[in-house]
């Protein structure tokens, strides 16, 4: 691989400008930031059956009761 | 959002991962655990992470500090203050120190607290005079990130995002387990990365790979070898990189010679022309990446193995380039957690004591201090800790010496987060030293079987419980943040408190001179401009500006400043300075089968979550693994409860027939205990009966010679039958085709 080569040179400037984008999503505060946000939601999402991250024990999870827990707790 | 809930942003440390997740609390108290809305973080979460606010509400949660009253594991406590417990503490301590020396005092940690350990640990017994830390991360990615410091100074990270093919060596991320890696592997392979797996196993990652190599468990070295022939005879490494940047290019090609293909085939039983293909693969359609995998660190040539990891990423030009193999170096704007460490305040004298340093000096001080002039140059500072795993004492020499067998007594045993029995290789030998200590504190949220041997059990918090400043361990240059989700429980208190406490009740309370978690992390962060408050309230990551080949400017940090293909660290400390294999010992008839241990299930992590009622519901019992016809072989049934033996020990499990295990192969479940069995010495809640560290031995066959760390990935064995003869189990075919995790 050649470090100076053009296409080369494009990763790396293609690197750079995806963690330049990633930090903007990370804070999300100004329209820049929120803009990269919605960014990389569309270059990441993927159809539901295309998506092998889903599973139905994370997508059906809706939490714990507070009180079921504090039964719970109390070993009741 | 839910009436009445609020949420905040959190770091999930029910794994060693660091999943960054949001959780949602109602009433005071954590009650949903999901997935960040950021989309670089999207599904990061497993069925660990959601389970979790049940799992810390368990009633038998440890809440007080409780002091041993009875014989050593007897079970008889009483409940005392923090301030009773740690006066007690400091003056027992002290008195080991004065008797014995400092080096008589060992703490053990874990991932679930080391990371949250903040260098604190660290920092206190450098102070005091101690050099014996040991960790689990001897033998995972701590040892990785120590031995791929001879080769080029640094531990990369692979940058999935940009790679085109990816190589897992004997490692499976799956959904959920190591879900982010599985997530970016997935993601490549979708953008059209290639994927080859070595695996004894047929794995999930080897049904979805291009090339599996189904190699023998524990070749690995051998396998590497073989890629490096085909590569270097075939002209397909970088040659500008390795004329520019590489020393021992020559010495390297020579030994690889005594590699030939039919050489490697036979040693790893795989195909060579399955092989050359790989290694094509690998070379030619890059940048690739080796990730790093847990396999290769367990091995009896793992120092070897990980050289070779480390000089094929070298050779083929993968590193810090895009794709490939990121030399990310220190986040400058935090103090690193090897800064807070302070290791330059322990003397030299103290620092040679460190215990397996003669023998095995690969990851201590001695085996690291080469690296303290080249990495001031490289990267700023003399110490870099990277996962924390650089300047570690051996963990069987520090047991040795616990039980009176080393070249000094070691007798006060603290561990934090850690289960030392079912997480180190010879369980008998650690039961030994830990019955032969003078002081044993646990800081903990259950009664493991290592606290139920204790002088004190302290009681910790959780993840959900504090706040957390994550910086990817020093492997990475990325900080992250997590805010306090929900107060401790009873008197659960932090590794942070535990330290700041316990130098106190040494008389040395400025060693931690911070009053709270929140001010230490205010110092820690000064240099962005921000407080912690801010930088959490705002920013979930904190990147270092991405460069990429920055050796350019630097040299590599290593002695020579180039990537040293030949060792010079290595060869200074007496050993081959090239990669080499070292085969099995000579088996005994008695034990036909191989086994292999480490592996994760899904539910639990490491020795933990047993006593979660969803995750047992899953594993409710510990399974061995073997093919239909190794277990006719060896007179055992799917379902029936049998015992796994060996010369070390034995264990009982139950089997189930996988036919994705290759012939003679026996898949071990680590870090069994059960919560609900008996308690105290001679019981341990079942570890004697489940254990899987009883069978893993630590002789010198058995261990890796530069880093002392055992062989747990091809141990010989034997599996029989616990069933009366009318115990007649049917073999089901249910399972038959799942790959294995």
């Amino acid at each position: 691989m050649s470090g100076n080569s053009r296409g080369f040179m494009q990763s790396e400037f293609m690197g750079k400008l995806m963690v330049a984008m990633a930090a903007r999503s990370s804070r999300n505060r100004s329209l820049l930031d929120r803009l990269c946000r919605r960014a990389l939601n569309r270059l990441t999402a993927l159809p539901p059956e295309e998506d092998f991250m889903r599973d139905p024990l994370i997508d059906n999870d809706e939490g714990f009761d507070p009180e079921e827990l504090d039964r719970y707790q109390r070993g009741e | 959002m839910r009436e009445g809930v609020t949420t905040k942003r959190a770091l999930c440390a029910s794994c060693d991962i660091a999943c960054s997740v949001v959780t949602e609390i109602k009433n005071g108290r954590v009650v949903r655990v999901r997935s960040s809305d950021n989309p670089i973080f999207r599904d990061h979460i497993c069925m660990k992470g959601i389970v979790a606010p049940k799992g810390f509400a368990n009633p038998n949660r440890i809440l007080h500090p409780l002091k041993r009253v009875g014989e050593r594991g007897s079970g008889k406590w009483e409940q005392v203050t923090w301030d009773e417990a740690m006066a007690d503490i400091g003056s027992r301590l002290q008195a080991v120190v004065d008797r014995y020396g400092p080096e008589a005092w060992a703490v053990s940690t874990s991932q679930w607290n080391t990371s949250t350990d903040h260098g604190l640990g660290r920092r206190v017994m450098n102070h005091v005079g101690s050099p014996n830390w040991i960790s689990g991360v001897a033998l995972c990615a701590g040892n990785t990130a120590a031995v791929n410091r001879f080769t080029y100074g640094w531990f990369p990270f692979g940058d999935f995002n940009n790679t085109r093919c990816i190589v897992l060596m004997g490692h499976n991320p799956r959904r959920h387990s190591w879900t982010p890696i599985y997530n970016y592997i997935r993601s490549a392979q979708q953008r059209g990365a290639k994927l080859i797996v070595m695996d004894p196993r047929r794995s999930s990652s080897a049904e979805r790979a291009d090339i599996w190599l189904p190699l023998k468990v524990g070749s690995d070295t051998a396998m590497m070898f073989g890629w490096l022939k085909v590569i270097i005879d075939e002209g397909l490494y970088d040659k500008e990189f390795v004329a520019e940047w590489t020393v021992g290019f020559d010495e390297l090609r020579q030994r690889v010679d005594e590699y030939p293909l039919e050489r490697v085939a036979e040693l790893t039983g795989c195909d060579p022309e399955m092989i050359a293909s790989a290694a094509r693969l690998y070379a030619t359609h890059g940048p690739t990446i080796i990730p790093w995998t847990p396999i290769t660190d367990m091995q009896r040539n793992s120092t070897s193995g990980i050289r070779l990891q480390s000089i094929l990423r070298a050779i083929c030009g993968y590193l810090d380039v895009p794709g490939g193999e990121l030399l990310q170096g220190f986040n400058p704007d935090i103090i690193n957690e090897s800064e807070i460490e302070m290791h330059h305040v322990l003397p030299e004298a103290q620092k040679a004591k460190q215990l397996g340093s003669q023998d095995h000096p690969a990851f201590t001080y001695r085996g690291q201090s080469a690296f303290r002039e080249p990495t001031r140059r490289v990267y700023g500072q003399e110490y870099a800790n990277l996962v924390m795993g650089c300047h570690m004492a051996t963990p069987s020499a520090t047991f040795q010496a616990m039980a009176g067998e080393g070249p000094y007594p070691v007798k006060a045993f603290f561990f934090l987060g850690n289960n030392p029995l079912l997480s180190y290789a010879n369980m008998p030998m650690i039961l030994k030293g830990m019955m032969n200590q003078e002081l044993i504190v646990a800081h903990e949220q259950f009664m493991t079987p290592s606290a139920q041997l204790a002088d004190y059990v302290l009681p910790a918090d959780s993840w959900l419980e504090r706040p957390w400043l994550h910086d990817m361990f020093g492997w990475m240059s990325t900080v992250r943040f997590s805010e306090k989700s929900m107060d401790p429980p009873g008197d659960c208190r932090s590794t942070f408190q535990f330290w700041k406490l316990l130098a106190g009740a040494l008389g040395q309370s400025d060693i931690v001179p911070w009053d709270t978690l929140e001010d230490f992390y205010d110092y820690r962060v000064a240099r962005t401009g921000m407080s912690f408050a801010d930088l959490v309230a705002t920013t979930e990551v904190h990147f270092a500006k991405p460069e990429f080949r920055k050796y350019e400017k630097t040299g590599f940090a290593t002695p020579s400043g180039k990537v040293e293909l030949k060792s010079s660290v290595l060869e200074g400390l007496g050993f081959d300075p090239l990669p080499y294999f070292r085969e099995d010992p000579p088996r005994d008839d008695a034990y036909p089968l191989m086994m292999f241990t480490g592996v994760r299930e899904d539910g639990f992590f490491q020795t933990g979550h047993r006593h979660i009622p969803e995750m047992r519901a899953r594993h409710p019992e510990p399974e061995i693994y073997l093919n239909e016809k190794t277990a006719r072989t060896a007179g055992v049934r799917d379902g029936e409860w049998v015992a796994v033996e060996n010369q070390l020990g034995r264990i009982k499990a139950k089997l189930a027939i996988r036919d994705a295990m290759p012939d003679d192969l026996v898949r071990v479940p680590h870090g069994w205990w059960k919560p609900e069995m008996p308690q105290g010495h001679g019981q341990l809640s079942g570890a004697h009966d489940y254990a899987d560290s009883q069978l893993c031995r630590d002789d010198d066959d058995f261990l890796d010679r530069e880093q002392g760390i055992p062989h747990i990935k091809g141990i010989p064995c034997r599996v029989v039958s616990l069933m009366s003869p009318s115990g007649d189990a049917e073999i089901v075919d249910a399972s038959l085709l799942e790959p294995v995790e």
